[in-house]
């Protein structure tokens, strides 16, 4: 989130678009229906009629996979209505800047950008970047009129989605995007606010990044970025997915968003010469450029003394990828598949069930020598090998159930959706034999040091030169010590380098923040971004994620001393953008951050100019001062917020491409029917059976999508085993709508077959007018949908995985699965 | 005024006042999470049945001995439009009960406090209760040897504790709504109506039916179509003493008829047990 969960009581409109918080994140309805109370508006898109959609003052269908249609066409609106924030545009984002003569744009080229090698996939960007003038700074038309002007390229690219062709794709009546579209539209003005929330809905499709890329457009165009009641949120749906991410959790990421090093830089220059971005406009804050300091910080946190300046502080050690590797969940279990892997910690996770294409998923689990599943209780990962249509005398692998401690049985933070990092105490201990996942990983690290120093390897410096300093008063492993790890520590007296007399960190402490960080192993840090988490402050250490103080000083929710938010407590990130150039708040009743020219210093009793409101993207007078003013975005290299995005796979502006599988024959937009740079497992003709799809066929001709709902929790592994939750939802389930059920004579309540290229499963028919047929360039396309949290292992008549449907395909720029749309088959038992 | 928003510790002190214990529930605010009906479970450590898979989404179906309180689900389509509703079934805690003045060993009570509840001891299994509530809410044991009625306590346990009831601890939104005054309840039900014009029926559901209750429910549909029976006005145990109070020589008949309906339920339960084995 860009904002956090109780802002969204400030908005005046709040678009759920790719989510279903009323079902999945209960708790933010507290604050979407206080936003009601005060006349906000609740817009719902959603192909499916959801408990959320029922409590929205504005409902639209769309069929799975359009969203970039239906948000291109809210872009056109936007700019055919002069609804844009026009000072923000100019001011604040690259809408000004000149690109490059030679870029051109699927409205010219068949539905690609310039660059594009259709053998290869992938797109040379040459042509994807900015007219720079003799300073090297990109070229601008501040009037917005040039042609070659992002504004302007913009304009052109959205206005092939006219109301027709959106409706033509997406199969919203017009009159319900307009509604959308107006409602939306009216948060362009300085007292109008809008907020968007989405979550899996958007991410799980071959576009799905250019999903979200629309809406941070849309969000800049009107001005809502920055502000309180605006942004984008992404409902993360686990407690603490937040925190995984934040921690590296993701193949490609160290902690705090820091780039895994790849084999091609074999030495830390190499990397910090690649991952440092670099700017030559002196009011750009180029946050990045910080970079070095905190991966060598990083180093220092987990390989201690032994990193020092002359081994390159240990980072030959680190773990790299080849260059251009991708080793994302699909590529893992394809890999896998392969029989390419030995082993596999299953931990905290139920791929069975889980992974897209779970029949390939299952079969890959059983290529593996050993597998160790770390998981509260059984689940049909661990018993995979007694899994339906699966003869255990054909399973070679060796099976390994550590039980694991649930969250209340331990002690740690939690991070949530809005970044905040919030101290947890154990509430009981474990039961039985299990143990919290530190421990058992801590048991792991003795063990596999242990074989390492005794019988060597082939690389043991990485594990035998780790810090591991968590022991304490009789505790093997203290999570707060790796929380103050994580938060680093000045490992040596730290001076202002212009101010040798300022004394800025103190051998020993831990450190304030991340500002006081150093490129030369001074300082340390397992996770700068949570710098300021675990503190000294007046001599004492301070926990800062366990306060639980309660002021709201703004009165718009902040709630500054609670818990900590990443990064330096920051409640709103990019809030530089919420003030115009003389830092006046846009909207002063939603004033998140104010400059105050006559400031007073509480100690000196002196006037000191400064923010007040949240902490601000950092200290600097507003954009306007001449001497010290910065641009609001400061972790983009140009200050900006980029409408124009030329870093993604897939192109500068988000392009409609239908799903992998789709109902229909071409795209109506353009020739190109997929999305162009999405690496296909199967080219249709050729790869594994497990990995072939269908579009367009009659044999499965409804698009269906997963999700989930309130009763059931992810693949259903904490909530299968609750009764008072299976008594609600007990069974595995598919909805679809009156119209199919009336054309197949299905009744409510029967067993039907549902099935894909890939697999089948039974599911309980819903029969309901929460799902309609789509009228898709004319013809009528059913859509069906169904929860995926059940399994074959509990209980006994639950049914199956709804994963055993999905394709294995991904986003171009992520790889994450395209579970939200793909083509069924539903029929009677 | 005590809300769910504020922390238990602004429970009223019981010494100090006397408790009504009331919920106003918002029926426009709920989103069917159904946390009060797991909640409910959880606190009194109820039992499941067995179901199947509900294409309402209502599930179970109906309360039941082992179920005080659930959310039902009513999908329409009007004008090519459809909506879903949900609202929350439990006890309504009359200011006057019905189960209470039919009950001939006084297991049912209504506390000072408001909670109308059972005392298991004293029940000899006449289940007139159930047959006497409008609301048809308490509900009988018959799988067990020693069948009790269930029903909703209002936590009874919980506000003597000065904890807030389950249901409404749990809810997110706010839509089960407590207060230790039925006027303060009611006062705020008249003033969400009136500054919310088109967005209510105009109807306090429980602030005349049956005489009056301590749970009252707000909504934007007539109640009957959220599954609440129209009930009238009248305090019932006004019309049952009528009733009762002009034939005095029946209660003896009620009394035998219903310790012989116990003795033969209890025969009947013992017969059953015997057969399954």
């Amino acid at each position: 989130m860009t904002n956090h969960w109780i802002d969204l009581k400030n908005a005046d409109v709040v678009l759920v678009m790719g989510g279903n918080p009323a079902e999945n994140h209960p708790i933010s309805m507290k604050w979407i229906m206080k936003a009601r109370e005060k006349g906000g508006k609740l817009i719902v898109v959603d192909p499916r009629f959801t408990r959320t959609a029922a409590k929205a003052d504005l409902y639209a269908p769309l069929r799975s996979g359009t969203d970039i249609a239906f948000l291109g066409g809210m872009i056109k609106y936007i700019l055919d209505k002069n609804l844009y924030f026009k000072e923000y545009v100019a001011n604040y984002t690259n809408a000004a800047y000149l690109v490059n003569p030679d870029f051109r744009m699927p409205g010219q080229l068949n539905g690609v950008f310039s660059g594009y090698d259709g053998k290869a996939r992938k797109y040379d960007k040459k042509t994807w970047s900015f007219q720079m003038d003799d300073k090297g700074l990109p070229k601008k038309d501040m009037t917005l009129k040039d042609p070659n002007c992002v504004f302007q390229l913009l304009r052109k690219h959205y206005s092939r989605y006219t109301l027709d062709m959106v409706s033509d794709i997406t199969g919203t009546p017009k009159e319900k995007l307009v509604e959308v579209y107006k409602l939306f539209g009216s948060t362009g003005k300085a007292n109008r606010v809008g907020t968007e929330c989405y979550a899996m809905g958007w991410t799980q499709h071959t576009v799905g990044t250019q999903n979200i890329r629309a809406m941070s457009i849309i969000q800049l165009l009107l001005g809502n970025i920055g502000m309180a009641g605006g942004g984008i949120n992404a409902l993360r749906g686990e407690s603490n997915v937040q925190g995984s991410t934040d921690h590296g959790l993701l193949f490609h990421i160290l902690p705090g968003y820091v780039p895994v090093p790849s084999a091609a830089l074999p030495d830390l220059k190499a990397y910090n010469e690649k991952f440092t971005p670099k700017t030559k406009d002196p009011k750009s804050v180029n946050w990045w450029g910080n970079r070095p300091k905190y991966i060598t910080s990083y180093l220092k946190a987990i390989y201690g003394t032994s990193a020092t300046k002359d081994n390159d502080f240990g980072y030959a050690w680190l773990p790299k990828i080849d260059e251009g590797m991708n080793a994302s969940w699909l590529m893992l279990f394809d890999q896998m598949f392969k029989g390419k892997f030995e082993g596999f910690f299953a931990w905290g996770q139920n791929p069975a069930c889980s992974g897209a294409n779970a029949n390939k998923t299952r079969k890959a689990l059983a290529k593996l020598k050993w597998m160790v599943n770390v998981n509260l209780f059984e689940n049909e990962t661990g018993s995979f090998w007694k899994g339906p249509g699966i003869n255990p005398k054909d399973i070679q692998t060796e099976v390994f159930m550590l039980p694991c401690a649930s969250s209340v049985e331990k002690e740690g933070s939690i991070t949530n959706s809005g970044r905040w990092a919030q101290w947890r105490y154990a509430a009981i201990p474990p039961i039985g034999q299990s143990k919290p996942d530190t421990e058992i990983i801590h048991e792991l690290y003795k063990r596999v040091k242990k074989l390492y120093q005794t019988k060597g390897g082939k690389f043991p410096a990485p594990i035998t030169n780790l810090t591991w300093n968590y022991k304490s008063k009789g505790r093997e492993i203290d999570t707060h010590l790796i929380a103050r790890e994580i938060n680093g520590y000045y490992l040596e007296d730290i001076f202002d380098a212009k101010d040798a007399t300022k004394q800025l960190g103190k051998k020993g402490e831990l450190c304030t923040n991340f500002v006081t960080l150093q490129a030369d192993g001074r300082t340390s840090s397992g996770n700068w971004i949570y710098g300021g988490s675990y503190t000294h402050k007046e001599g004492k250490i301070i926990n800062m994620m366990a306060r639980r103080g309660k002021a709201d000083p703004t009165g718009l929710g902040l709630f500054p001393e609670w818990s900590f938010s990443w990064p330096v407590n920051r409640r709103i990130i990019y809030n530089r953008a919420a003030v115009d150039q003389q830092g006046r708040p846009w909207d002063p009743k939603r004033a998140i951050i104010k400059w105050n020219p006559d400031k007073l210093d509480p100690k000196t009793k002196k006037t000191a100019p400064g923010w007040e409101g949240d902490v601000p993207d950092g200290p600097a007078p507003p954009m306007a001062d001449e001497k010290a003013g910065k641009y609001p975005f400061i972790m983009r290299a140009d200050g900006m917020g980029s409408i124009f995005g030329p870093g993604l796979a897939d192109g500068p502006f988000p392009e409609h491409y239908e799903a992998l599988e789709c109902p229909i024959q071409e795209n109506l937009l353009s020739k190109t029917k997929i999305n162009p740079a999405i690496k296909l497992f199967h080219d249709g003709k050729t790869g594994a059976p497990e990995d072939i799809y269908y579009s367009c066929d009659t044999r499965y001709p409804y698009v269906a999508t997963t999700y989930r709902m309130t009763e059931h929790w992810q693949t259903g592994i904490m909530t299968r085993n609750i009764p008072w939750l299976l008594e609600m939802v007990p069974q595995q389930y598919v909805e679809i709508s009156k119209e199919l059920a009336a054309e197949k004579k299905i009744v409510n309540g029967e067993r039907l077959k549902v099935s894909s290229a890939r697999g089948e499963l039974t599911a309980v028919a819903f029969v309901t007018g929460r799902f309609k047929p789509f009228k898709i360039g004319g013809s009528t396309v059913h859509q069906v949908g169904m929860p995926w949290c059940f399994g074959w292992f509990t209980p006994k008549d639950g049914g199956e995985s709804a994963n055993l449907l999905t394709s294995t395909i991904g986003d171009a720029n992520t790889m994450i699965p395209e579970t939200k749309a793909f083509m069924v088959n539903v029929e009677k038992v | 005024m005590a809300t769910n928003t504020a922390t238990e510790k602004t429970m009223p002190d019981q010494s100090a006042k006397k408790m009504e214990a009331s919920f106003l529930i918002d029926t426009t605010k709920c989103i069917g999470c159904r946390g009060c009906q797991v909640a409910c479970k959880q606190w009194n450590g109820n039992q499941t049945d067995p179901t199947k898979a509900s294409p309402t989404f209502t599930n179970p179906l109906k309360l039941n001995s082992k179920t005080y309180t659930n959310i039902a689900f009513f999908e329409r389509e009007q004008n090519g439009a459809v909506s879903w509703d949900f609202a929350r079934n439990g006890c309504f805690h009359c200011k006057k009960p019905a189960c209470v003045s039919v009950c001939p060993v006084e297991a049912l009570v209504k506390t000072p406090e408001g909670p109308v509840i059972y005392r298991e001891g004293r029940c000899m299994g006449c289940r007139y209760c159930i047959l006497a509530c409008p609301f048809n809410v308490p509900k009988y044991e018959w799988e067990k040897l020693a069948p009790k009625v269930q029903k909703c306590t209002f936590c009874y346990d919980r506000l003597l504790a000065g904890m807030l009831p389950s249901c409404a601890k749990s809810c997110p939104t706010g839509t089960i709504h407590f207060s230790d005054s039925i006027e303060k309840n009611l006062a705020e039900a008249k003033k969400r109506i009136a500054e919310h014009p088109g967005m209510y029926v105009n109807h306090i559901y429980g602030e005349k039916e049956a005489g009056g209750t301590s749970v009252m429910l707000l909504s934007a549909l007539p109640l009957d179509q959220l599954g609440h029976l129209k009930v009238r006005d009248q305090v019932l145990p006004d019309l049952t003493w009528k009733y009762i109070g002009g034939i005095p020589a029946i209660i003896g008949v009620v009394l035998a008829a219903g310790i012989g309906s116990w003795v033969i339920t209890r025969r009947n339960q013992n017969m059953d047990k015997e057969g399954d084995e």
